[in-house]
């Protein structure tokens, strides 16, 4: 289910829900999952940004749209090669490699998709090329890494092995400022978009830094955004926001201008299944359960909505598109990936 | 010298705070006693840390799934707040009407509770009990999703009487009947599903399910009930009405309040206070606030015999000492484990012992316990790192004039500027002894972390590990 515009040139059909809580160290789940990406085989890598009790296990994980679990990788929580403490985001690169920021150890770190530790870059600090809590991160057509300098409030691009290629932008809410923004994309155009998190807007540059757009503004109506945290665009130019704030996805027209907005509507996936399959009462009584409840109006913002809605997106962080027009919304809180297909 | 004025305001500021950095303590000063009792008493914008950056970096706190994570979660919240009384009122509901995790699985709904203490705990008490009956955490955590009019379970009906209004004494067992009777049908949305989910401690499929209150009409027993002497066919609205009309409850209500704010032991001074509060309570309508104001405003309160009358509880000792010293004003890794610590001094935020909540006073020590909070207090103090701890130096330096303490002025400046902190001449003497072994202490030109910032950050540890400092 989707809310429209009057005539929306896009429209969006949900496939199905991806995923289980996952509260151990390993195996199928997730566990506070903060990014996703498809490779071209579809195969489905997620990024677990794990909680203190289980940051020994901060890991990738890996299944297929059937929900097969097909692996992880990752070497624990710290400092050392190959391991991470903030996970923020990551995006596939050419041979094989993603590419995942660390917002703690202020570096981005590169793994082959077999979960071959490859190598890391970057060191804390302002200048160009050092990183202070890098966030968003993205692959533009000619190889190199765009990167969100969250704390320095810029945008830095870079060679695949880590050198410094340019940089721009500072504090403020200007064109071209930023406030601790976080996620990134490009387009086929190799323009960049950037979620300006606490501006609550997406800016659109051009692939050498240069400010062409802003979309978005605080609120709650369509088209306004509360803390957006993820972007993507498809090859028709429709943007697609993790409107985190307010529990939400937005799509927005390549002009910026409102075209749908998602809810979510999660049902229970296949991992899911097994689990109740083994609990039958708790089936049971989930089955003459309100899972959309009305709520007294003390609960009524969308993180409450969402904390007592089981179906709706709760932190909906990153929106990742595949090859084939399916768009991935991954859930924070839920521990999910609710799937939905362009027609 | 320490004036009187600043005394007292350190004290005001240790029972309807947490204590106070010598620049909060100036500003509230400036206002004056009356007018800081009234900001106190008139919680405006807390100025906490934002939700949004605690989610953004911590999940564990944006998920609430697990206990460290939704108690972290209020510890961010009473560290960071300008308006400190709404902590400590929620602090003193959260031991009154303890609610625990343990049973309900639930951080969401249990953090949602501390929410309604914060909206309505300096209330009207009548409103404060009403919306405790319709809390879903409280529901559950004293059964009334299982009490129905065709099969009654007292227990919240019990503990309503017994512990959260009028006291056991002052009334009867038929009174429990009817008053259970009157709050069948009160609970919460999909009670039965979040029923087992809450016993099984299931997180499946996809994480917790946050509570709402639903009132079944068709599970109420909408017959005649007898309580307290008055018939009619009561609801629980009606029952909580008669409650609070008793003399028993403004009683109960006032001890509590006046152990908990301002000293530990009713003396005979103390015991007016409670009649002063008791009487405002039935002239204001049963205001809670109004109540309060009357405490602040006694002789008792403000007497040397109310200072360090009270041991500080955990949350009190713990938030003080980083606030005293400026720490986690942003996000940061390693505050769950802060919030584990003060379980180990007895008070796990979101988990009371039982619905008798925590035994305070002089039990919060224990040999354990003690080295905790010392421990604790003196590594936060001693950081001359911390920003509240630079300020510290940078005060004494200003007063010294020349930049030089000698040790007498050292051991007196720490007390003042962690306090005003009254301590006994056999305290101070160790103290004045302590700084005396490396002689005056000369801040002139101090740098971070040198010889003579250390020599503060020692003598303010000092002062932590003092038995004053364990009072407030």
């Amino acid at each position: 289910m989707s809310t429209q515009t009057q005539s929306p040139s896009i429209a969006l059909d949900y496939v199905k829900t991806i995923g289980i809580v996952n509260n151990g160290l390993n195996g199928r789940g997730f566990a506070n999952p903060y990014d996703t990406a498809v490779d071209g085989d579809g195969r489905i890598f997620v990024l677990n940004r794990c909680d203190p009790a289980r940051a020994s296990a901060i890991r990738v994980g890996i299944c297929s749209l059937e929900e097969e679990y097909l692996g992880e990788f990752g070497r624990g929580n710290g400092a050392g090669a190959g391991q991470f403490v903030w996970v923020v985001a990551m995006a596939l690169a050419s041979k094989d490699r993603l590419f995942i920021t660390d917002e703690y150890n202020h570096r981005v770190t590169v793994y082959e998709t077999s979960g071959d530790y490859l190598s890391h870059w970057g060191v804390a600090g302002s200048g160009d090329g050092e990183l202070s809590g890098p966030a968003g991160i993205a692959i533009d057509s000619s190889g190199d890494v765009i990167v969100v300098d969250q704390h320095n409030a810029r945008i830095q691009k870079f060679t695949e092995d880590g050198k410094f290629i340019a940089a721009w932008g500072s504090f403020g809410s200007g064109e071209g400022q930023f406030n601790l923004p976080w996620g990134v994309a490009v387009d086929g155009d190799d323009n960049i978009y950037v979620a300006d998190w606490r501006n609550d807007r997406i800016q659109k540059f051009s692939n050498d830094g240069e400010f062409l757009a802003s979309y978005g503004e605080s609120g709650y109506g369509n088209g306004q955004l509360q803390r957006p945290t993820g972007v993507a665009v498809d090859s028709e130019g429709f943007i697609y926001v993790a409107d985190w704030g307010n529990e939400r996805v937005q799509v927005l027209g390549s002009d910026g201008g409102f075209q749908l907005l998602l809810r979510g509507e999660a049902t229970i996936s296949k991992w899911a299944e097994d689990y109740f399959a083994s609990n039958p009462e708790e089936k049971a009584e989930r089955d003459l359960s309100n899972l959309k409840p009305d709520l007294p109006s003390h609960l009524n913002t969308p993180y409450h909505v969402s904390s007592q809605t089981e179906p709706y997106f709760w932190g909906p962080v990153s929106v990742t598109l595949d090859q084939v027009g399916r768009l991935y919304v991954t859930e924070t809180n839920r521990h999910r990936i609710q799937v939905f297909q362009k027609r | 010298m320490i004036s009187n004025d600043t005394s007292l305001m350190a004290h005001l500021l240790r029972r309807a705070g947490f204590g106070a950095s010598r620049d909060e303590l100036e500003e509230y000063l400036e206002m004056g006693y009356d007018g800081a009792v009234e900001a106190l008493l008139n919680p405006s914008d807390p100025g906490n840390m934002p939700d949004d950056l605690i989610r953004r970096y911590h999940v564990e706190q944006s998920e609430l799934r697990d206990l460290a994570g939704s108690a972290a979660y209020w510890m961010y919240r009473m560290i960071s707040t300008t308006s400190p009384m709404e902590e400590k009122i929620a602090l003193f509901w959260h031991s009154l009407f303890a609610t625990g995790y343990a049973k309900l699985n639930q951080a969401r709904s249990l953090l949602n509770q501390v929410d309604m203490f914060r909206r309505s705990g300096l209330e009207n008490f009548e409103d404060l009990l009403l919306e405790l009956s319709k809390d879903p955490a409280m529901i559950l955590w004293l059964d009334n999703n299982e009490n129905h009019g065709s099969a009654v379970n007292e227990n919240y009906g019990r503990e309503l009487l017994e512990l959260f209004s009028m006291g056991i004494g002052n009334y009867t067992e038929d009174d429990v009947k009817e008053c259970a009777r009157a709050f069948t049908g009160w609970t919460l949305g999909n009670a039965e599903y979040m029923s087992i989910r809450a016993a099984k401690d299931s997180i499946w499929p996809y994480g917790r399910i946050a509570w709402h209150f639903e009132y079944r009409n068709e599970d109420h027993d909408d017959g005649e009930k007898t309580f307290l002497g008055e018939t009619g066919r009561f609801n629980g609205e009606d029952i909580i009405a008669i409650i609070v009309k008793q003399e028993s409850t403004a009683r109960f209500l006032a001890t509590r309040l006046f152990e908990f704010f301002a000293a530990d032991e009713v003396t005979e001074g103390g015991e007016k206070v409670i009649h002063e509060m008791m009487a405002t309570y039935f002239s204001s309508g049963y205001q809670i606030r109004d109540m309060l104001r009357t405490m602040f405003h006694s002789g008792y309160f403000k007497s040397e015999a109310a200072r360090f009358a009270r041991v500080k509880a955990p949350a009190e000792m713990v938030v003080g000492a980083i606030r005293m010293a400026g720490n986690y004003q942003n996000p940061a890794l390693g505050i769950e484990k802060v919030s584990n610590t003060m379980l180990y001094m007895g008070q796990g935020l979101l988990q009371p012992p039982s619905v008798e909540g925590w035994h305070e006073g002089l039990e919060w020590i224990n040999s354990g316990a003690l080295l905790e909070r010392v421990n604790f207090a003196a590594k936060e103090l001693s950081d001359v790192k911390s920003p509240g701890v630079r300020s510290i130096i940078d005060r004494l330096e200003a007063s010294s004039g020349d930049g030089v303490l000698v040790p007498s002025d050292l051991a007196d400046r720490c007390l003042d500027l962690l306090g005003p902190i009254q301590v006994s001449d056999e305290t101070r003497s160790v103290l004045v002894d302590y700084a005396s072994r490396q002689g005056d202490l000369d801040l002139t030109g101090h740098q971070l972390g040198d010889e003579a910032e250390q020599r503060v950050g020692n003598m303010l540890r000092l002062v932590a590990a003092t038995k004053e400092y364990q009072l407030a």
